[in-house]
């Protein structure tokens, strides 16, 4: 009876992470079944490639890839040298008081929600923007690689500081005895040895910045173009879904969003293959 | 004439596809203290981590070769009992005491409960006896449903040793159960362990050299993975 | 390596800080100066009594109630789904689970855990659609659709911190009901759960934050800007965050605007709460085990 007993509990287990591999697959199998009649109808390149122009009949999505691309890369192009510099100041060279409360800092920051900082951002960022661009709505892709930087810097600071924190100690301590300054330390010992945290932190980020959707949906514009300044408004991948979606038609619309998530997909899917490539897990265990 | 409780013939250990044990063969006498000595890290721990298979929670380690026990008649290889049956018969104490956040009397009564047996007065009397034969009894007698956790580091490891008695285990593996105490805590060990001789067959890990020299009817070193 | 280098990477290294330091600074401030005034009790009952608001005796029409109901109905619903699931994946990964299996398994929760919420929302949209077409024309994105789809976004996260909380035990803990004789279902059940209990607490709570704070998910799986105090689980309701963007991109009066400041305290406030309980939980664990490695 026992052994029954201790033989379903097994199985109840095995089942229950089996849900969350189906889950993925489901997701996945999902979007390709959608997205099939494009590629089946061979418009997949051609959506690819073109602008959106829903009179022509264009329904593509390379503005939103652009868009995407854009924000995303000068969000982490914001967010890392910032991240190195505070992980430093934690790690080594304010490893007192200041570094503490900058951890305590980066800490809160992780709690705060996503659309709070839009909320604010609008309000406090987007007309200072206006104001130094002299045009447009302040709504564009600075704002938002902005505000973006700010919602991935947690992320970077605490896998920078993990990664500069597990460098055995006894490294730290043969260099010290040979003369080196903490800086010395910081800039020959511990960025190279950690080099894979390093990585791993930054992937993470880059992958929250390209999925997340309410930052560029608040205040990146939405505008269906290409951004070529700056001061362009722009539409992400992530934003297109939530904005069609709203609009909620039946119709090619509708198809190009199964697109767009399939792009989303096979991105995070390779931010993760890349991710196991340099030892480390994708779920950091504070966000 | 010799009686052997524990024959083991060619064991190999790894770790990790690395050999930690290598064609390990001994013979270990019934009710004798066995002291298994040696440098660090030689695979002392790993040997009396095979003699109850409780290896098989490391991941990546792997073991071959043979190892029997004589259980009521005749001699049984380990392997062809199931992990938690051998366990009742080979019992286990680590260096540092573990007990559980509950009270004493339900840390020494917690095999009796995994087994299911809840008869209030045996398990009362069980319980007094092991305590008794541990010499703690007279510590702890007026406040069994106190905290195990309030206990000193000795009274702790004792408790851990009655916990793992109460079942009357035909073999004990002990490994370096006076190392993290201090002298007085030591003695009382030892006491206990010459107390429980004659019904048991200890095992233990140990590169203290006085007890050794007080308590072991036998020696094993253990070194390049050899005895 | 020169001093000016010296000088110059620690003075990258303080204005990063200061930055990092000076964004946060004034958002909050900014957020408290504009937050604190709007917070009274109109601002959550409307013009309805709050004791009758409370008991539901009436409804409340301006005020962040339903908002505040709805994304703790969510949550607790959410949760509901996602608890079992979790613990006992992250069981099975921790206490199971072949060496082989398991690089396959970490994979797709990996993948789980990476996709973006809106995706996530997508699909339990579709997926509403797609019972609406084929089981009922009743179904329609609800309270229900967004609680699953919401179990699924933290799933991962469950399932991991259970899984790291079981295996960070040391070994003469992990192993006590073992060497004791017992199953290993007992020694789990008996052993291994109740020690790591505050860490698992620790990952669910973090669960909740996230479900708290989501807007992505719920924007298409079932949140409207104004439906009551949700009746059923078929219901569509209100949420706070969705209030929030909502109230940005639609505010008629300067009024409105303010509500959108109070209901971003509040929002923060729940969030930062939890956050900190979760880490508070951690840390217990953490040092109570400090002495046995």
């Amino acid at each position: 009876m026992n052994n029954f007993l201790e033989k379903c509990a097994e199985k109840g287990f095995l089942v229950s992470i089996l849900i969350s591999v189906f889950l993925s697959l489901g997701i996945l199998s999902f979007l390709v079944f959608f997205s099939l009649p494009l590629i089946r109808g061979g418009h997949f390149l051609r959506m690819m490639k073109s602008g959106w122009d829903p009179y022509g009949g264009n329904f593509g999505v390379l503005p939103m890839m652009v868009g995407t691309g854009v924000i995303a890369s000068l969000a982490l192009f914001i967010a890392a040298p910032i991240g190195l510099g505070c992980s430093a100041l934690i790690s080594v060279l304010a490893k007192g008081n200041v570094g503490g409360f900058i951890r305590k800092a980066v800490e809160f920051m992780t709690g705060i929600p996503t659309v709070v900082y839009g909320f604010v951002a609008i309000f406090l960022l987007v007309p200072l923007i206006r104001e130094i661009f002299n045009k447009g709505t302040g709504m564009c892709v600075l704002s938002a690689s902005i505000v973006l930087a700010v919602l991935i810097l947690p992320t970077i600071v605490m896998f920078l500081t993990d990664a500069f924190n597990s460098v055995p100690g006894h490294y730290l301590d043969a260099s010290a005895a040979l003369g080196a300054t903490p800086v010395q330390q910081l800039i020959f010992i511990i960025i190279p040895f950690s080099w894979r945290g390093i990585v791993s932190g930054l992937v993470l980020s880059a992958g929250r910045a390209v999925g997340d959707t309410l930052i560029s949906l608040m205040i990146a514009g939405n505008a269906l173009q290409i951004p070529r300044e700056l001061s362009d408004a722009s539409r992400t991948l992530t934003a297109h879904i939530a904005l069609i979606i709203a609009g909620d038609c039946e119709s090619p619309e509708f198809k190009s969003i199964f697109l767009c998530g399939l792009i989303l997909f096979v991105f995070t899917a390779c931010m993760v293959l890349i991710l196991r490539l340099l030892g480390s897990f994708g779920i950091p265990e504070d966000r | 004439m010799k009686k052997i409780k524990i024959k083991v013939d060619g064991l190999n250990f790894y770790y990790h596809q690395k050999r930690v044990l290598k064609d390990l063969k001994a013979e270990l006498e019934e009710n004798l203290i066995t002291v298994i000595s040696g440098p660090s890290g030689e695979g002392k721990t790993t040997f009396l981590m095979s003699l109850n298979r409780i290896y098989e929670s490391i991941p990546q380690s792997r073991m071959d070769g043979k190892i029997m026990m004589k259980f009521g008649g005749g001699y049984v290889d380990i392997h062809s009992l199931s992990p938690s049956s051998l366990r009742k018969k080979v019992g286990m104490v680590f260096q540092y005491p573990n007990p559980l956040p509950m009270s004493i009397f339900k840390n020494v009564a917690f095999p009796l409960k995994l087994s299911g047996i809840k008869d209030k007065s045996y398990v009362a009397g069980r319980v007094e006896e092991v305590l008794k034969d541990a010499f703690l009894w007279d510590e702890v007698k007026d406040r069994l449903m106190d905290s195990a956790l309030k206990l000193s580091g000795g009274q702790q490891q004792r408790l851990c040793i009655s916990r793992a008695m109460i079942m009357q285990p035909e073999v004990m593996l002990l490994d370096e159960p006076t190392s993290s105490l201090d002298k007085d805590a030591a003695d009382k060990i030892e006491k206990l362990l010459l107390n429980f001789k004659g019904r048991c067959t200890f095992v233990i890990v140990s590169h203290d050299g006085d007890l050794i020299g007080r308590i072991a009817d036998r020696v094993l070193t253990l070194k390049g993975g050899k005895f | 390596m020169s001093r000016f280098m010296e000088y110059g990477v620690t003075l990258f290294a303080w204005v990063s800080g200061l930055i990092l330091v000076s964004t946060i600074g004034s958002l909050l401030t900014f957020l408290l100066y504009k937050g604190i005034p709007a917070l009274s009790l109109p601002l959550i009952f409307g013009e309805t009594g709050p004791i009758d608001g409370l008991l539901l005796r009436k409804e409340v029409f301006d005020g962040l109630f339903p908002a505040i109901v709805g994304t703790l109905l969510l949550v607790i619903i959410s949760v509901i789904w996602a608890i079992p699931i979790g613990v006992a994946g992250g069981i099975y990964l921790a206490e199971y689970c072949k060496l082989e299996w398991k690089s396959f398994f970490n994979f797709f929760l990996d993948v789980l855990a990476g996709i973006p919420s809106i995706l996530v929302g997508l699909f339990g949209f579709t997926v509403s659609i797609f019972l609406h077409k084929h089981l009922s024309r009743e179904v329609y994105p609800c309270l229900l659709i967004s609680s699953l789809a919401l179990a699924c976004l933290v799933l991962p996260y469950i399932i991991r911190t259970t899984e790291q909380a079981l295996r960070d035990l040391p070994f003469s803990i992990k192993t006590t009901g073992l060497v004791l004789g017992s199953s290993k279902l007992q020694n789990i059940l008996f052993i291994l759960i109740p020690y790591s209990f505050s860490r698992i607490i620790s990952g669910i709570i973090l669960a909740i934050g996230r479900c708290a704070e989501d807007t992505a998910v719920i924007m298409l799986t079932g949140v409207v800007a104004m439906a009551g105090i949700p009746s059923t689980l078929f219901s569509q309701y209100e949420a706070l965050p969705f209030y929030i963007y909502y109230i940005s991109s639609d505010f008629g009066s300067q009024e409105e605007l303010m509500t959108g400041y109070g209901a971003s305290l509040i929002l923060l406030f729940i969030c930062t709460f939890l956050f900190t309980l979760a880490r508070i939980l951690k840390k217990k664990v953490a040092i109570r085990f400090a002495n046995l490695i």
